[in-house]
């Protein structure tokens, strides 16, 4: 359902995350995350392979991001349409870097 | 008139009629209707006793046709039957098909018989076919012989029995055509068919059935365009329905999101809109609904209409009214809004579950 690779590059870590980011899901990225933190300053989600997301979903980008020191330190990278359409109605994409590729 | 008083039929593994009631007054033309296994062969196999009932009463024009020692072959004469195969004899040409029940069980006589049956072959229009034999014949024509043939018998009432499932599309229409044509003669006739618009034009009363028995009947009218019964409703529409009740605040999501999916893959609903059917059922009741209750009892219906390729969801609930724009919602209601159009909110007055959310699935 769902499954989640992590990269860190100097302070820059990377999650990528394929299936579907529901309620059921959400858990798992949750504990995965909890432990990542420490000396990252820039974190980008990798949605390329991301086929579902729900605001159980949307709700841990936005704890992530609150997580973070800097505002615009959380970047969106390739969300299909419909997770990008998600992401501008619930006006995620005014306060995070939602971008296509 | 045909009265059916507490009408049941068991086999072994299935009880296909639980309680059937009708009467069916002289010169009626029903149209028997419904989904596959819900019994309607069944029911026109009883009324002439093809199959015995387990329990009930048919009473032909005052005789109780389930009472034992009732002349069955009697009572059968002047009632045909046709059937989904035609039964014809195969070493008998056309034309000794429809003589021979009259010679054999009316004592016609020859040429009584031969004449009765070349002015029925003119009515099914297959004069030309009367020395043919039936494997020489289309299955139209054969189903068209088949009427001839039960027409033979003068019945006062004819029960036809999907007399055009077994036929290929093109020849569908010549014989709804004669059947049309019996229509305007008097005649009681029973039809069992899943040709809606046949059904529809032919008829004078609808029975639909469902459940055992007469779920539902009325004028075509009543029936395929504003059916009172929600059975009735969903099989008209051609609605695939799924139904999904929540009852506990930890219900097995995971569960009732596979059975969406199969749902959405067995009626090979378009992939965009499955993802925002599956939007709509997390948001609304996992995150909305579901956390402003003690003891959850929700309700959803998702109805796949094939012929306006619209997923409708609705659900209701019990208990106090739900805020829907509260502020722990919001997030939620904002990603539901985009799934979904028309979400409308309304309680009523009566009923366990009084709060009803619908709403049309975006495709």
């Amino acid at each position: 359902m769902l499954q989640i690779s992590k990269e860190l590059i100097g302070d820059h870590l990377t999650v990528s995350i394929a299936g579907r980011l529901d309620i059921n899901t959400v858990p798992e990225l949750e504990s995965q995350l909890d432990s990542s933190f420490d000396g990252v300053s820039k974190l980008t989600f990798d949605f390329s392979d991301l086929e579902y997301i729900s605001s159980a979903g949307l709700r841990i980008i936005l704890s992530a991001r609150k997580k973070m020191k800097s505002d615009n330190a959380v970047v969106i990278k390739g969300a299909s349409k419909e997770v990008r359409d998600i992401f501008e109605v619930t006006g995620f994409s005014s306060i995070l870097d939602v971008g296509l590729l | 008139m045909i009265e059916i008083v507490s009408l049941r039929k068991e086999y072994d593994n299935i009880t296909p009629l639980t309680d059937v009631n009708a009467v069916i007054n002289d010169g009626d033309i029903i149209s028997v209707i419904g989904p596959s296994g819900m019994g309607k062969s069944t029911f026109l196999r009883c009324i002439n006793m093809l199959e015995k009932p387990t329990s009930g009463k048919i009473i032909v024009n005052g005789q109780d046709i389930t009472a034992p020692g009732c002349n069955l072959q009697k009572i059968r004469q002047k009632m045909g039957m046709v059937f989904q195969s035609f039964n014809l004899f195969s070493h008998m040409t056309v034309i000794e098909n429809i003589m021979a029940p009259q010679t054999d069980l009316l004592r016609r006589t020859r040429q009584e018989a031969y004449d009765e049956a070349v002015r029925l072959l003119k009515l099914v229009g297959l004069s030309e076919k009367a020395f043919s034999y039936p494997d020489e014949m289309s299955g139209g024509q054969k189903q068209r012989v088949a009427i001839a043939r039960c027409l033979a018998m003068d019945p006062d009432t004819i029960l036809f029995d999907e007399p055009t499932s077994a036929l290929d599309p093109t020849m569908v229409g010549e014989v709804q055509a004669v059947i049309s044509e019996l229509a305007g003669t008097g005649k009681t006739m029973i039809i069992v068919t899943h040709e809606m618009g046949f059904a529809r034009a032919i008829a004078n009363r609808v029975f639909y059935m469902d459940e055992g028995g007469i779920y539902e009947e009325g004028t075509p009218e009543e029936i395929f365009e504003s059916p009172r019964k929600e059975k009735t409703r969903q099989f008209i529409r051609g609605l695939k329905v799924l139904e999904l009740t929540v009852r506990e605040q930890r219900f097995d999501f995971l569960g009732m999101q596979t059975e969406i999916e199969s749902y959405c893959r067995k009626n090979l609903i378009p992939y965009r809109m499955s993802r925002h059917l599956h939007l709509a059922f997390e948001e609304l009741v996992q995150q909305i609904l579901v956390p402003g209750m003690d003891r959850p009892d929700i309700f959803c219906s998702i109805e796949y209409s094939e012929k306006d390729e619209k997923v409708l969801f609705s659900v209701s609930y019990g208990g106090d009214e739900i805020d829907m724009s509260g502020e722990d919602s919001s997030l939620a209601l904002s990603v539901l809004k985009s799934a979904v159009t028309d979400l409308g909110h309304e309680v009523s007055a009566e009923g366990a579950r009084k709060n009803h959310v619908s709403m049309t699935i975006l495709p």
